[in-house]
C-alpha cells in the first residue's frame, strides 16, 4: 500500500498498443441486477470455505489500510514519529530515552506471555531501520542489544518446539532481527556504559567541588539532574547486559552454563531493584504531570516516543499489546530453571517440571527448561535415557551393555520418556491433550515389552544362566515401572482438568471417582516397584551379613505409598460425598434435553478408556459404586478421617522434603474440613436450609466442602 | 465464536411469547445476521464466511424477532470430521437489551435439535473461557469442556472447546424417550444448580 514515489499520484496504467482501457462499471451494475437473490458468479474451483479467510476492504476489523496511522515506515519517520535525536534538548533526550527503554521492557514481557513480536517489541520504530540510529550511540547500542536478545529468544523457542498453537510467538514476518554488527552488541553497550559511568563519577566529583573535570562532557545540561539520570540509565543498561549474558549461558550444552546463569539472573534482579528505586526521581522530573498514569509502562508515567503498534499490523494478527506494568517484570521463571541441580534421576526431573509448572511460567522459561532437560536424546544432554529408566525402575547399578537395550520396544520406551519430558514443559492446555493421547502409546509399549519379556522368560527357563536371570530381573523392574508411569500420566491428566477449569460441578463425582480408581492402580504399581527394589537391596545386604543370618527384617510400607493411600481415601470420600448429595437430592442433577450422564462420562474419560487405564472400568462400574451412597453410611466409614489420619502419620517421613510436606498439609486440611462438613450434612439431613458449596482454596484439585445455612 | 453475556442493564420488557423464532429464509435475512454478529463479536468475519454457513446449511441457522426487529441469531454447520458426523455452532448472538431471557437457549436448542435429527453424533463449538454466560448456557444443555485452547482468540484469550455427545442408538434403544424428556425440559427451564463452585 506504500506509494511509490517514482509514479505520479493516481496515475492510471496507460493503454498499450493492442489494448484500450474501458470503464465497465455500468455493465457490471446491469449484470448484477440480472442475478437472482443469493446467486454468485464464480469460477469452477471456487469454494466458500476457502474464501472464509478473505479480508474485506473498508471493514475496520480486517482492512489494515483503514486502521493505519501511517501507510509505511518511511512516512512515519518523515512525520517525526521516531525522531533522532529524540530531542534537541539533551535533558529531554535522556528522559525520553529512558521512557523508550522502559516501554521496550514492558513490550518484551508482553511478548513472552504469548503476544506477537511485531505488535510488542517491534512496535518500536527505532528497531525497524537498524542503521538509522547510528548517530545516537545510546539509542543505537540499546536497539542492537534488544534485537540480539529477541533473536536469541526466538532461537531457543523455535528449537524447543513447545510453541504448538503458540506460532504467533515465533513469527518474525521479515522484521530486522539482525542489524550490521548486532553480534557485537555487548562491546558497544559496554562502551556506552563506560561513558555514562565516567559521567556519573565526574558529576559526583563536581558536586564535591574539589575540581572541575574538563575532559568529560556531561550526559545532559542540568547539573542537578545529572546523577539521577546517569544512575537511571546505568541500571537499565546493566540489566540488558546481564540478561543477554544469561541467555548465552543457558545456551551452553549439558547445563554447563547454569552456574554462570545463576549469577547473571541475580544481577538482573538486582538491577530491576535499582530501576524501581529510580522511579520516584523520574516521576518527579516528568513534564506534564497531569499526563502521569501509574498504569503506564514507563517509570516516569509518560507515554514513550517512537512506538506505533498499528504500523506492523499488516504483518501479523491485529492484536494490540496489553499494557504491562513494569513491576510485573520479573525473571522468576528463568530463575527457577537456573536453580535446578541437574539431579541424574528421571523421577527428580519429572517432579521438578511439575513443580515448575505450578508457577505458570511463560513460554521463554518453559523452552529453556525443555532444552536443559533433553538434548541429543539424553537427560541434560549427558545421561542416556536407558540408564535413567533402569534407575527409575529401581536398578541403579545396571551399567553393563545388555543386548535388550537395543530392543526396538526399549528404544521406543526411551523415546516415550523423551516425549513425556518435552510435553510436560508445554503450556497446560497443550500438555493435557498430549498426555491424554500418549497414554495409548504407553499402554501399547507395555504390552509389547511384556510379550518380549515372556519370550525371554521361556528361553531363560531352559538355559538359566546367570546373565539370563539378570535380564529377567531387569525386565520385571522395567515392566513394573512402565505401568506405574502410565498411571502417573493418567493422574496428571485428570488433575490438569481442574487447573484448566474443564470440569463443571456436575462432573466432580465421576472425576473424583476416576481419580480414585487411577490412584488405586498407581499406588499398587508403586508399591510393587518399591517392594522389588527393597528385595534387591535386601539381598545385597543379606550377602554382606551372612554371618548374622538375619533374614527377618520386617517390611514397612513406604511413606510414598502411604501418601498415595491418603489421597485414595480423599478422592473416594469426595466422590461419595457428591454421590450422596445427588442421591439425597441436595443438588439438582444436570437435566440436559439432549444427552445423559453416560455420554458425559464417555467424553470425559475417552482417552483413558481407549488406553485401558484402568482395564475393565466403565460407566457401569461408576454407577454401581455410587448409586447407593448416602450420608448415613458415609459418616460411619468416614474416608476423610482415614485420609487425615494417614497424612498425619506419614508426615515425619518427609521432614527433609518441604514440597511433599506442604502437599501433605494441604491434603490433611481438606480431609479435616470435609469430615466436619460430612457430619454437619448427616446431622442436618432433613434441614432444607443447609446449603453446601465447594472451594479449591486449600488444594488445587481436591475440593473443600463448605456448609452454610441459607 | 460466540458471546452471550447476560446483562440486566437496559433490558427490554417483553413476554416470551412475543419472540418469534424463524429459520434462515434467504438473502433478505443475511444482512440481519451480519449486522448482529459484526456488532457483538470481536472476531472479524468476511461476507464469504456468512455465505459459507447459510448457503450450505440454511436449516441450521435461526433468527429471533421481537415485533419485527431481529434481536438474536445462531449460525451452524454440520459435516464429517474424522469419522464423526459433527455439528458445529459457529456464531450465537443476542443483543444486550434482550439478554438473560432464554432467547439464546431457544435459538441453540432449535439448531441442535435439527442437527440431532439430521444424524449428527455430536455438536461442538468454542467459547471464551471468560464468557460465563455462554459457558452456563451450554453447560445446561449437556456440553462438556473437552479442551482448553491456549491463546485461541486474536485478543489472546483462551477458549474452551465445548462438546455435546448424543446418545448412540445401541446404548439407548428408547430414543422416543429423549423426545419426551425434551418436551418436559421445556416446561421447566429454570433448573440452575442451587450451589456455587
Amino acid at each position: 500500500m506504500a506509494e511509490d514515489g517514482s509514479l505520479p499520484p493516481r496515475a492510471s496504467i496507460p493503454s498499450g498498443d493492442n489494448s484500450v482501457w474501458a470503464d465497465v462499471s455500468p455493465l457490471l451494475q446491469a449484470a448484477c441486477q440480472d442475478l437472482q437473490e443469493g446467486e454468485l458468479i464464480h469460477g469452477d474451483n471456487f469454494n466458500l470455505f476457502a474464501a472464509m479467510s478473505a479480508l474485506e476492504i473498508m471493514d475496520p476489523k480486517m482492512d489494515s489500510g483503514i486502521a493505519c496511522t501511517y501507510y509505511s515506515l518511511d512516512e512515519a519517520i518523515e512525520n517525526g514519529v521516531a525522531p533522532i535525536p529524540i530531542s534537541a534538548d539533551k535533558t529531554t533526550d535522556v528522559r525520553c530515552m529512558i521512557d523508550i527503554m522502559d516501554h521496550l521492557l514492558a513490550c518484551e514481557a508482553t511478548w513472552h506471555k504469548g503476544h506477537s513480536l511485531a505488535q510488542t517489541v517491534y512496535s518500536c520504530l527505532y528497531l525497524l531501520r537498524p542503521e538509522r540510529t547510528s548517530s545516537h550511540a545510546l539509542l543505537h547500542s540499546y536497539c542492537k542489544v534488544i534485537r540480539a536478545t529477541c533473536k536469541a529468544i526466538l532461537s531457543v523457542v523455535s528449537q524447543a518446539r513447545t510453541h504448538e498453537e503458540e506460532d504467533l510467538f515465533t513469527m518474525a514476518y521479515g522484521l530486522p532481527l539482525s542489524g550490521d554488527g548486532d553480534e557485537k552488541c555487548l562491546s558497544m553497550l559496554n562502551a556506552v556504559e563506560e561513558t555514562i559511568s565516567r559521567q556519573l563519577r565526574a558529576c559526583k566529583v563536581s558536586s564535591s567541588k574539589r575540581r572541575v573535570p574538563e575532559d568529560i562532557e556531561p550526559l545532559q545540561n542540568n547539573p542537578d539532574l545529572e546523577e539521577g539520570y546517569c544512575k537511571a540509565l546505568l541500571c537499565r543498561l546493566r540489566f540488558r547486559k546481564h540478561f543477554y549474558h544469561l541467555l548465552m549461558s543457558m545456551k551452553r550444552p549439558q547445563g554447563r552454563g547454569l552456574e554462570l546463569a545463576r549469577k547473571h539472573i541475580a544481577s538482573c534482579i538486582s538491577e530491576i531493584d535499582y530501576i524501581r528505586k529510580c522511579s520516584e526521581f523520574l516521576r518527579a522530573n516528568a513534564h506534564g504531570i497531569s499526563e502521569q498514569n501509574l498504569d503506564n509502562t514507563t517509570a516516569s508515567g509518560c507515554q514513550p516516543i517512537g512506538f506505533d503498534a498499528s504500523l506492523n499490523c499488516r504483518l501479523s494478527a491485529p492484536t494490540p499489546p496489553r499494557s504491562i506494568k513494569i513491576h510485573s517484570w520479573e525473571k522468576v521463571n528463568l530463575n527457577v530453571v537456573c536453580s535446578y541441580s541437574l539431579d541424574p534421576s528421571l523421577e527428580a526431573a519429572l517432579l521438578f517440571v511439575v513443580k515448575f509448572q505450578k508457577s505458570r511460567p511463560d513460554l521463554v522459561a518453559r523452552a529453556h527448561l525443555q532444552l536443559l532437560l533433553v538434548q541429543d536424546g539424553k537427560l541434560y544432554g549427558r545421561d542416556p535415557m536407558f540408564s535413567m529408566i533402569t534407575g527409575a525402575a529401581g536398578l541403579p547399578g545396571v551399567t553393563e551393555n545388555y543386548d535388550f537395550q537395543k530392543n526396538e520396544f526399549m528404544v521406543q520406551l526411551g523415546q516415550l520418556v523423551i516425549n513425556l519430558l518435552k510435553i510436560l514443559c508445554t503450556n497446560a492446555a497443550w500438555q493435557r491433550r498430549k498426555l491424554g493421547k500418549m497414554l495409548q502409546d504407553w499402554h501399547v509399549t507395555y504390552v509389547q515389552l511384556e510379550m518380549t519379556f515372556k519370550g525371554e522368560f521361556e528361553e531363560a527357563s531352559k538355559t538359566s544362566n546367570n546373565k539370563q536371570k539378570i535380564c529377567f530381573k531387569i525386565y520385571q523392574h522395567i515392566l513394573a515401572w512402565v505401568e506405574e508411569q502410565t498411571y502417573w500420566i493418567a493422574f496428571r491428566f485428570l488433575n490438569l482438568g481442574f487447573e484448566l477449569e474443564l470440569y463443571s460441578v456436575h462432573d466432580y463425582c465421576m472425576v473424583y471417582w476416576y481419580i480414585y480408581v487411577v490412584l488405586i492402580k498407581l499406588t499398587e504399581k508403586k508399591h510393587l516397584r518399591m517392594a522389588m527394589s527393597s528385595d534387591s537391596a535386601k539381598k545385597k545386604t543379606k550377602k554382606k551379613r551372612d554371618s548374622f543370618k538375619d533374614g527377618e527384617i520386617d517390611y514397612q510400607i513406604p511413606a510414598a505409598v502411604m501418601f498415595l493411600q491418603s489421597q485414595i481415601y480423599l478422592a473416594e470420600g469426595l466422590s461419595m460425598m457428591f454421590a450422596a448429595l445427588r442421591n439425597e437430592c441436595r443438588i439438582v442433577p444436570l437435566q440436559s434435553p439432549f444427552n445423559t450422564e453416560h455420554e458425559i462420562f464417555i467424553q470425559q474419560f475417552e482417552l483413558l478408556q481407549k488406553a485401558c487405564v484402568p482395564d475393565h472400568i466403565s460407566y457401569v462400574s461408576f454407577k454401581e459404586s455410587t448409586m447407593h451412597a448416602n450420608f448415613s453410611t458415609l459418616a460411619i466409614c468416614d474416608y476423610f478421617k482415614e485420609a487425615q489420619r494417614i497424612a498425619k502419620e506419614v508426615k515425619s517421613s518427609f521432614a527433609n522434603d518441604p514440597d511433599t510436606m506442604a502437599e501433605l498439609c494441604r491434603v490433611e486440611q481438606v480431609a479435616e474440613r470435609n469430615s466436619i462438613a460430612l457430619n454437619v450434612c448427616q446431622a442436618g439431613a432433613l434441614d432444607p436450609k443447609l446449603k453446601i458449596s465447594f472451594t479449591f482454596c486449600h488444594h488445587p484439585f481436591y475440593a473443600t466442602a463448605i456448609v452454610k445455612r441459607s | 465464536m460466540d458471546r452471550d453475556e447476560a446483562e440486566t442493564m437496559e433490558n427490554v420488557e417483553f413476554d416470551a411469547s412475543e419472540i418469534e423464532y424463524v429459520s434462515y429464509g434467504g438473502e433478505h435475512h443475511l444482512p440481519l445476521v451480519m449486522n448482529l454478529v459484526d456488532q457483538e463479536l470481536s472476531e472479524p468475519y468476511s461476507i464469504f464466511t456468512y455465505r459459507y454457513f447459510v448457503y450450505l446449511w440454511p436449516q441450521l441457522s435461526f433468527l429471533a424477532f421481537h415485533k419485527g426487529k431481529c434481536v438474536g441469531t445462531v449460525v451452524c454447520k454440520m459435516g464429517e470430521h474424522r469419522n464423526t458426523f459433527r455439528g458445529y455452532i459457529a456464531m450465537l448472538v443476542v443483543i444486550k437489551p434482550y439478554r438473560g431471557r432464554g432467547i439464546a437457549t431457544e435459538l441453540v436448542t432449535r439448531s441442535i435439535k435439527v442437527m440431532m435429527e439430521s444424524g449428527c453424533e455430536e455438536v461442538t463449538l468454542e467459547a471464551e473461557v471468560t464468557n460465563k454466560g455462554a459457558l452456563a448456557l451450554y453447560g445446561r444443555l449437556g456440553f462438556i469442556r473437552a479442551k482448553r485452547l491456549f491463546h485461541y482468540y486474536l485478543n489472546g484469550v483462551d477458549a474452551f472447546r465445548l462438546k455435546l455427545l448424543f446418545p448412540r442408538s445401541e446404548l439407548h434403544p428408547s430414543l422416543p424417550m429423549m423426545a419426551d424428556k425434551y418436551e418436559s425440559h421445556m416446561q421447566s427451564d429454570h433448573g440452575d444448580a442451587p450451589f456455587k463452585e
